[in-house]
């Protein structure tokens, strides 16, 4: 598998994202010489669990994320942030899952976008949309060095390539800028070698930030 | 290479070979002078391709010309001289290949066989070695080709191949230059006079390979009888089969050539033709030895360590963009090696693929980053370059950490991107 950071766009105070950012983005990865390929798409879900009674819920955690990623057309992943679990599980198990009962779908969110091929980069430019509405959530990024799997030998590349991009962006003048957070991967268990299951954990990562950053937004309103 | 596509396509029918008893019925004479003929028309066909390469080399090393600077019209002619003749062998070889079609020497049946006239005519022969026109070696001991013909093309072959992969040596270009490196690099010479003693002890592939595992810790090193590498080759895991990675990671191929202390034994050391040099999660370095056991490198390519497939060899390229490039900056490099001292050259190219190790963290020596923008290819590539004139394997054996061993070493120590690069570095 091959090394993925996963960025998000991060909208400056006061300013939200719109799809305007978003075409300025992609020139912004044309303009590098990126070559477009095609179109990508990821799915994530936000699970509750199906109580009985609502004070039950409380006892299950709250953060049990779903994800279906492009590269891994058979496989789902599961996530439960507070408790740092990541497991990677046969696709079939949504029918599992939809058949118990237990956990049902709270919000889901797709990542919506296209793959351009830069050399031994690929990089993929995503909005993040709920499902059966238009509306903008966000902008996701990914960047991946094709040659390399280890996450501790490629991270000079990567975070050079980050210079690279982000002085790209910034001509442009966006209100906002792409951030990288890296997970602690070691306390999901996984180790220096690069899969999956890692772009889930980076995904969820992803998503708690928007998250935070969506209700900073509200807050500061009301 | 455009010309070469039709060598290759040519060569494939050439090598269905002729049907030792064409039908009579088909031409009115008899049996042994159609095969005299068909020799005589595989003997004309091998010179024209002979001709072609050497073609494509020219019409190379009028590109190599047209590319320097203060350059007149002359490139421009030797591109359009060059380009009339390759068509005229191109058109000559295509009637050839049609005489020899009406004969009833190559025919469709024929062609879907590899194995003809009882020949093995793969590309890699049974002794082992990869060759490109490997039904020539045949041709030429039995076709019509004379030894003074033979020696001409060999000859003009080698002279275009020296005035490309050797421009020190020839006089009229490049005198200044390698006057001015030589001032330059008085110092590090004097180095290696005082160590050539020492680097001839390695003889033998065991002595050259102890020595650098010895010296570079982190590297793995396998060595490999012909076809026991490509049978590896094409078992090792591609990036893409991500589930049998974490496996193949604890379980290190053991062939039975391979190298460590105490477990060589003599027979096995005669039939080593392929070195595999693995730096973990960095890269995988393949070298070929030209004859099995000698110390002698012949070819070498450079892979991912995630890539699988029978076109992991040591005449292979990689799929990735950087490993593609090192590789050709390999090849020269190993030609350089060889050129300077072949005794030596095994032992300069292991340590000089070693300095690879730093490839995705050395910056370059010029520009200070590690990615920069090719503006020839339009990729962003870290520093593929390392220089290998005036390399001394010896200077990284020193165990002298301080400060002055490195102003010393410094030289070899350095990292250039392919726009960075320039020959007096």
């Amino acid at each position: 598998m091959t090394l993925k950071w996963v960025l998000h766009w991060q909208p400056n105070a006061g300013s939200t994202v719109n799809s305007q950012i978003l075409s300025e983005v992609s020139q912004c990865v044309e303009s590098i010489n990126g070559v477009k390929e095609g179109r990508w798409r990821a799915t994530l879900t936000f699970y509750k669990p199906h109580t009985r009674e609502q004070s039950m819920a409380v006892d299950f955690p709250r953060d049990f994320l779903g994800i279906s990623l492009p590269e891994q057309p058979n496989k789902y992943y599961f996530i439960i942030r507070g408790q740092r679990i990541v497991l990677e599980a046969d696709s079939s198990i949504q029918t599992l899952m939809e058949k118990l009962q237990s956990y049902k779908t709270r919000v889901a969110l797709h990542f919506d976008g296209f793959q351009y091929q830069l050399g031994d980069f690929q990089l993929r430019v995503g909005k993040v949309v709920p499902t059966h509405s238009e509306n903008l959530r966000g902008i996701v990024m990914e960047v991946e060095y094709v040659p390399i799997s280890s996450v501790e030998k490629a991270r000079q590349i990567m975070e050079e390539f980050l210079d690279i991009w982000q002085e790209a962006v910034s001509k442009r003048s966006l209100p906002g800028h792409f951030m990288h957070m890296e997970p602690n991967f070691a306390e999901y268990g996984l180790t220096d070698h690069y899969t999956s299951q890692h772009t889930a954990v980076q995904y969820a990562t992803v998503m708690a930030q928007l998250i935070a950053t969506v209700q900073a937004v509200q807050s500061v309103r009301n | 290479m455009r010309p070469q596509q039709p060598q290759h396509q040519q060569q494939r029918q050439l090598e269905a070979a002729p049907n030792a008893n064409p039908d009579p019925a088909q031409s009115g004479e008899a049996p042994p002078k159609q095969v005299a003929l068909a020799m005589d028309r595989l003997g004309d066909a091998a010179r024209l391709i002979a001709d072609i390469r050497l073609g494509a080399d020219r019409l190379l090393e009028a590109l190599f010309v047209a590319a320097q600077p203060h350059q007149s019209t002359k490139p421009l002619h030797l591109f359009r001289k060059e380009d009339a003749s390759m068509r005229q062998h191109l058109q000559d070889l295509r009637s050839v290949g049609r005489q020899l079609e009406e004969s009833g020497v190559l025919n469709e049946s024929l062609r879907s066989r590899s194995n003809s006239w009882g020949l093995h005519m793969p590309l890699v022969c049974p002794d082992g070695a990869v060759v490109a026109y490997a039904w020539k070696r045949q041709l030429a001991g039995q076709a019509g080709a004379s030894a003074v013909d033979r020696t001409r093309l060999a000859l003009k072959a080698f002279t275009d191949q020296k005035r490309r992969f050797f421009p020190h040596l020839d006089d009229g270009l490049d005198g200044q230059s390698t006057e001015s490196a030589l001032k330059k690099h008085c110092g590090p010479q004097v180095l290696m006079g005082n160590h050539q003693e020492e680097l001839s002890d390695y003889k033998t592939i065991s002595d050259v390979l102890l020595h650098l595992e010895k010296e570079v810790p982190t590297l793995k090193v396998f060595t490999y009888e012909r076809l026991d590498w490509l049978k590896r080759a094409s078992s090792l895991p591609s990036s893409a089969n991500e589930t049998s990675i974490g496996t193949s990671k604890e379980h290190n191929f053991h062939s039975s050539n391979k190298l460590r202390p105490g477990s060589l034994s003599p027979v096995a050391t005669e039939k080593i033709s392929v070195i595999e040099l693995l730096f973990p999660s960095i890269f995988r370095a393949i070298v070929s030895l030209h004859p099995a056991g000698s110390i002698d490198p012949d070819s070498v390519a450079f892979f991912s360590p995630d890539e699988g497939g029978s076109y992991i060899h040591s005449r292979g390229f990689s799929v990735y963009h950087v490993f593609r490039r090192i590789t050709e900056h390999a090849a020269m490099a190993l030609q350089y090696f060889l050129g300077s001292r072949a005794e030596t050259a095994l032992h300069s190219l292991l340590h000089w693929i070693c300095s690879y190790q730093t490839l995705f963290t050395k910056v370059c020596s010029k520009c200070g980053r590690l990615l920069l923008m090719d503006r020839k290819s339009a990729l962003l590539l870290p520093p593929v370059y390392r220089p290998y004139r005036q390399f001394s394997a010896l200077k990284i054996s020193s165990t002298q950490p301080n400060s002055s061993a490195k102003d010393t070493s410094s030289d070899l120590a350095q990292a250039y991107h392919v726009g960075c690069f320039s020959e007096e570095a």
